[in-house]
């Protein structure tokens, strides 16, 4: 990707090897009256599909602040449907205003038949999804004109079909369709506790030139008669333990882009910033550790 | 071995019909039943469109109470399935399910109400636009200004109700304080919903005349059809003063003149 000159109205193109936080619209006003600490903000695209009024306000002026990272969450890029393109155009329509320094969506599937679940379903981990989600992502970044992240999700089920693991689903289908990955460490922890295996072992398993950010948010614990799971429900501080686990993969990474996500029950703004910055100390920690 | 195809389709019957068969069959049982993780999967879904009906119909929620209101989502939800990966877009027909939803049947003006959120959600996501050209307007001929076309702003839409959808509206806003009630016999409003320079959204009553204006032309009547229906709405109507606020308001942005 070459550099381009920035615009006047857009801020910094690229991303720090810092903290970061996902802007929400209750925050907009707080982030615009006093801008907070933080490198780089991250946004659900889809939530900037509208033609006009203040959502892309608010952004047009809080991107003059900060590099910017588009999240999708919609694009059902797994789906055996074909590829919404309007969706795609959507988009496109808005890396080309605000250019954000990266755009991702999961490694997952949201509808079939035309209807939409809105939520982030797992894929089997077989060679046909493989070769599926290969196309697919190829097809979006060609539409794009540019590379995205693929993050891993949470998950709540294991299909009986899987036959690869989750790490080397997605090492492959990097490595296969050229885009970077979203690191969610979060959801490594999630599904490593629903699914039981290592999540030091996956840590292990990437590649560290294929790691272009990674997400920490807070899950939830449901418990049942017959056992519990994780949901990731964004809702809450990181916990402890996926600290623990963010410590080991930027020990092994290095410096990576971390974004702290934070999508309902939301705190003030400062609650945000105070994670970020906990994520910061320990890049600095690695940082110091790699000199 | 199943198909990437099939096991998606199996997927969203077990999880969004609620036909489960043996889909189970499919999900590995470590601890926790197929079933049960599956269930996971269906709360999310209904939680993530429940959620953005929330988001839109606010004020319905309150009039109904939550408990109902996600009562009457879970029917929405299962009859209109979301079609799109934007969640904005989902909803659309909520205000006419609400119409024929009997639970509901004596709160004879919830789906009003609920037709006036969606028009604020699509006004408050409408594209902007400029002002009308003035001085191109004023070079019309006289004798071509009756088969002028006229547009409304992106963010400019009409609604007629029986009730008044604008009290119940400000009475069940969070910030609202003082008086709540709400007279039903104060009788229905023709109203324009529409977003301001400032990007705030009003909510405008119109007098008969200026809504029979702004309705023939929004449904691309010729502007002298358009001037008979609002006269013969309200003989006493200002026209000319009526289509210049309008056009000095920003409401009418646009206009041209068909080919012959």
């Amino acid at each position: 990707m070459t550099a381009k000159p920035a615009l006047s109205r857009l801020g910094p193109s690229s991303i720090p090897a810092r903290a970061g936080i996902g802007l929400r619209a209750e925050h907009y006003a707080a982030v615009l009256e006093t801008p907070p600490p933080v490198g780089w903000l991250e946004v659900h695209s889809e939530n900037y599909f509208g033609a006009g009024g203040k959502p892309l306000d608010y952004l047009e002026r809080i991107r003059a602040h900060y590099p910017l990272s588009l999240h999708g969450v919609g694009l059902s890029i797994g789906s055996t449907d074909p590829l919404d393109q309007r969706h795609l155009a959507s988009l496109k329509h808005l890396i080309r205003r605000f250019e954000p320094a990266l755009v991702s969506e999961h490694l997952s599937w949201s509808s079939v038949g035309g209807r939409y679940f809105n939520d982030l379903l797992p894929l089997p981990y077989t060679e046909e999804a493989l070769d599926h989600m290969v196309g697919r992502v190829a097809q979006v970044q060609d539409v794009l004109g540019r590379q995205i992240l693929i993050e891993n999700p949470s998950s709540y089920l294991q299909y009986v079909e899987s036959a690869i693991p989750e790490w080397e689903f997605l090492v492959e289908l990097a490595a296969r369709a050229g885009c970077g990955m979203l690191l969610d460490v979060n959801n490594i922890y999630v599904s490593a506790r629903n699914h039981g295996f290592d999540a030091g072992a996956y840590l292990r398993a990437i590649p560290r030139h294929l790691v272009r950010e990674i997400h920490l948010a807070g899950f939830t614990v449901n418990r049942f008669d017959d056992g519990e799971l994780l949901i990731d429900t964004h809702n809450r501080p990181v916990w402890p333990a996926v600290w623990a686990l963010y410590h080991q993969a930027m020990h092994r990474f290095g410096r990576i882009p971390t974004l702290i996500e934070w999508d309902s029950d939301l705190p003030e703004l400062a609650v945000l910033v105070d994670e970020a910055h906990r994520a910061d100390a320990i890049l600095e920690e690695c940082h110091a550790w790699a000199a | 071995m199943h198909g990437l195809r099939e096991l998606q389709l199996g997927f969203a019957s077990a999880v969004l019909d609620g036909a489960e068969g043996d889909f189970d069959r499919h999900v590995r049982t470590a601890g926790l039943s197929g079933a049960r993780r599956l269930q996971v999967y269906r709360n999310n879904a209904l939680l993530s469109l429940t959620g953005a009906l929330e988001a839109v119909y606010p004020v319905a929620r309150r009039v109904v109470g939550e408990g109902f209101f996600r009562y009457a989502a879970a029917q929405y939800i299962a009859r209109h399935p979301s079609r799109s990966g934007d969640l904005h877009e989902f909803g659309e027909h909520f205000p006419l399910f609400l119409q024929s939803f009997a639970p509901a049947a004596d709160l004879v003006y919830l789906p009003d109400v609920a037709r006036l959120e969606w028009a604020y959600h699509r006004v408050f996501h409408a594209a902007g636009h400029p002002p009308l050209d003035v001085t191109a307007l004023a070079r019309v001929s006289a004798e071509r200004q009756g088969d002028l076309r006229f547009e409304l702003h992106p963010a400019a839409r009409l609604l007629e109700s029986a009730f008044p959808i604008p009290r119940i509206w400000q009475v069940n806003q969070d910030d609202h304080d003082g008086d709540s009630t709400v007279d039903l016999s104060e009788g229905g409003v023709k109203l324009l919903i529409v977003r301001r320079e400032n990007l705030e959204i009003e909510f405008r009553p119109l007098e008969d005349g200026e809504f029979e204006l702004l309705r023939a032309l929004a449904g691309d009547c010729d502007f002298a059809t358009a001037c008979e229906r609002a006269m013969a709405a309200q003989p006493t109507l200002d026209l000319p003063a009526c289509f210049q606020r309008h056009v000095s308001q920003g409401v009418l942005v646009a206009f041209h003149l068909p080919t012959d």
